[in-house]
């Protein structure tokens, strides 16, 4: 009798302790996480929203305009060709990353010093962007350039890497590519490390070659690796900002002045409001593209 | 594919090379003289090397305040960084309360957002709280990292639930479960976030470069690219074998401490990124 009423005590305590405490618990664990959210992401992000609104230059009251900023915006020819530049950075970068990534990933996956080899692979997505920018900017110099230095020391052509249109955006590229490869051979292996090996051996013993295994094993069982990398690639390059910011200055001629570069020409024009509607635009445009990345590649995996 | 050992080797080999040779060809060039650069950029005579660039750079900026700086940031922010994650992680993975899901939800959503975005109502922000080249201005908007409390959610997912009802029957509170329980068995995945955490604010460019407008508070990274514009613009002369000495000096000196970092703690990087795609 006893012991039962001191079960049923301590049972009654216990739950009489730890309710109350773990109702609190979880909303004090998080509470660090939310406020600084608030304040310095949501908060800006409606801030934001409202200023898109307006044409504001940093001074003085909100004067609410209405659409003038987007409309301004979408029938801009600046807009557009930020947007078309970050569009063939993209092509320069996603296609060749995943490619080479891909390759670089399956020759690594039987290798012997994987350990080496992914330090040596993923040392430049750790090395300070900007220092790389000034090593870049030297590099490809049209006229003392080790680049272009090494190109006629074999006899080819040089080319202005830094002064033409396209050179630029492929200089940029290159360093855009050099630094975050690694980081997508690293994300692969550990997509690549799920699959089991006797689903080679199976297929070995059904006759199917090396390519064969690739694409019907490797490629497929990868995909949800292979749409992370993509997203990533994508998300990267909407946002480059601090590689042409260092290395052209979005230069020559505009040519390497991506999306996030246009977006900064407003903060330093003091064009708040419209930088505001620009950065919203930059929003759907980078969600939109992720999604639309995750869905294709999804549906392949489907088929 | 057939690549054959002799094929796989060669690829990695070449890949490993490119890789490494632009670091490499910093840092020995930064010892050549300004000249030597120029006229033969991929010689190597170790008679000839210098320390010339790295005492012109010292003159041209005040290198010793950028990197008190960028210790400051890196201190505070990676520390706030490495305790809210896994405090929010631990929420999310082990315990069932109202609103969770939106809350999670919102996580997910910061993961997506663009940092451009927020660069003009951030800086707004500051300049009303009268933060503008300020420390706070640099520590506390990016003091949390939503990568990093999805991941800590699910490293702490896998803990038994039994191990932490054992320590609560036995009396302990829940603050004192996180810190005696779950932080210990989690030190490896906390490790590998420290080291991401360390090289993302070291390297950070874009909020600083915005955020800050006087030289006591800039950081090392802003330093460098001030440097180089400056260098561009004319303002230092346009003696190019003096000025690119000065600058590969001044990025070796920036790259050094975070090269240091990664050779010694590689492991736990590599195996944070791949956290990152593992289990998604």
């Amino acid at each position: 009798m006893a012991t039962l009423t001191e079960a049923a005590t301590t049972r009654r305590s216990a739950r009489r302790v730890r309710r109350p405490r773990v109702r609190a618990a979880p909303y004090l664990f998080v509470a660090p996480f939310i406020l600084v959210f608030a304040a310095f992401s949501a908060y800006p992000i409606f801030f934001a929203l409202q200023l898109s609104f307006t044409n504001w230059h940093g001074a003085g009251a909100l004067e609410i305009i209405g659409f003038a900023n987007y409309r301004y915006l979408l029938t801009s020819p600046d807009f557009w060709q930020s947007m078309a530049t970050s569009g063939v950075l993209w092509l320069l970068v996603v296609p060749a990353q995943v490619l080479l990534a891909l390759t670089i990933a399956v020759a690594l996956r039987k290798a012997r010093f994987r350990g080496l080899f992914s330090a040596a692979l993923i040392a430049p997505f750790v090395t300070p962007l900007v220092a790389m920018a000034q090593v870049w900017i030297i590099l490809f110099d049209q006229d003392f350039g080790a680049v272009n230095h090494g190109l006629s020391s074999i006899g080819l052509p040089t080319i202005g890497w830094l002064t033409t249109s396209a050179g630029a955006k492929v200089t940029v590229a290159l360093l855009v590519l050099w630094r975050t490869t690694g980081y997508a051979v690293i994300l692969l292996m550990a997509g690549l490390s799920t699959i089991p090996a006797d689903v080679y051996e199976a297929a070995r013993i059904d006759g199917a070659g090396a390519w064969q295994q690739f694409w019907s094993i490797t490629v497929p069982l990868v995909t949800r690796t292979l749409s992370f990398v993509v997203v990533i690639g994508t998300l990267t390059v909407f946002q480059l900002f601090a590689e042409p910011y260092v290395v052209t200055g979005g230069g020559p001629f505009n040519a390497t002045r991506t999306a996030g570069l246009y977006l900064y020409k407003h903060i330093t024009n003091s064009d708040l409001g419209l930088g505001a509607a620009n950065s919203m635009l930059l929003v759907v445009m980078v969600l939109a593209l992720s999604l639309a990345s995750i869905r294709l590649l999804r549906s392949r995996e489907d088929s | 594919m057939k690549l054959g050992a002799a094929g796989r080797y060669g690829l990695l080999t070449l890949a490993g090379v490119v890789s490494l040779a632009p670091l490499l060809w910093m840092m020995i060039s930064s010892f050549k003289p300004g000249g030597a650069i120029i006229s033969s950029p991929f010689s190597f005579d170790p008679g000839q090397l210098t320390l010339t660039n790295f005492r012109s750079m010292l003159d041209t900026i005040p290198i010793g305040t950028g990197f008190r700086n960028t210790a400051i940031v890196v201190v505070i922010k990676g520390a706030l960084t490495m305790i809210f994650c896994p405090m929010a992680g631990f929420a999310f993975a082990k315990y069932a309360f109202p609103g969770k899901r939106l809350l999670f939800a919102t996580v997910l959503t910061t993961l997506m957002l663009p940092t451009l975005v927020l660069l003009i109502p951030l800086l707004l922000e500051m300049s009303q709280l009268g933060w503008v080249s300020t420390f706070q201005a640099l520590i506390l908007p990016g003091a949390i990292d939503a990568f990093g409390v999805f991941w800590m959610r699910q490293v702490i997912m896998a803990i038994p639930d039994e191990l932490l009802d054992a320590a609560r029957v036995d009396g302990a509170g829940e603050l004192r479960i996180f810190a005696s329980i779950v932080v210990p068995v989690i030190r490896p995945g906390l490790a590998a976030l420290g080291v991401l955490t360390f090289i993302n604010i070291y390297n950070d460019f874009v909020w600083p470069v915005v955020a800050v407008n006087d030289e006591q508070h800039q950081t090392l990274q802003v330093m460098l690219s001030a440097l180089a514009q400056n260098i561009r613009s004319g303002q230092l002369g346009a003696d190019w074998t003096s000025v690119w000495g000065q600058l590969l000096a001044a990025s070796t000196v920036a790259a050094i401490p975070v090269l240091i970092v990664f050779v010694v703690l590689q492991r736990h990087l590599i195996k944070g990124v791949m956290a990152g795609s593992l289990k998604g």
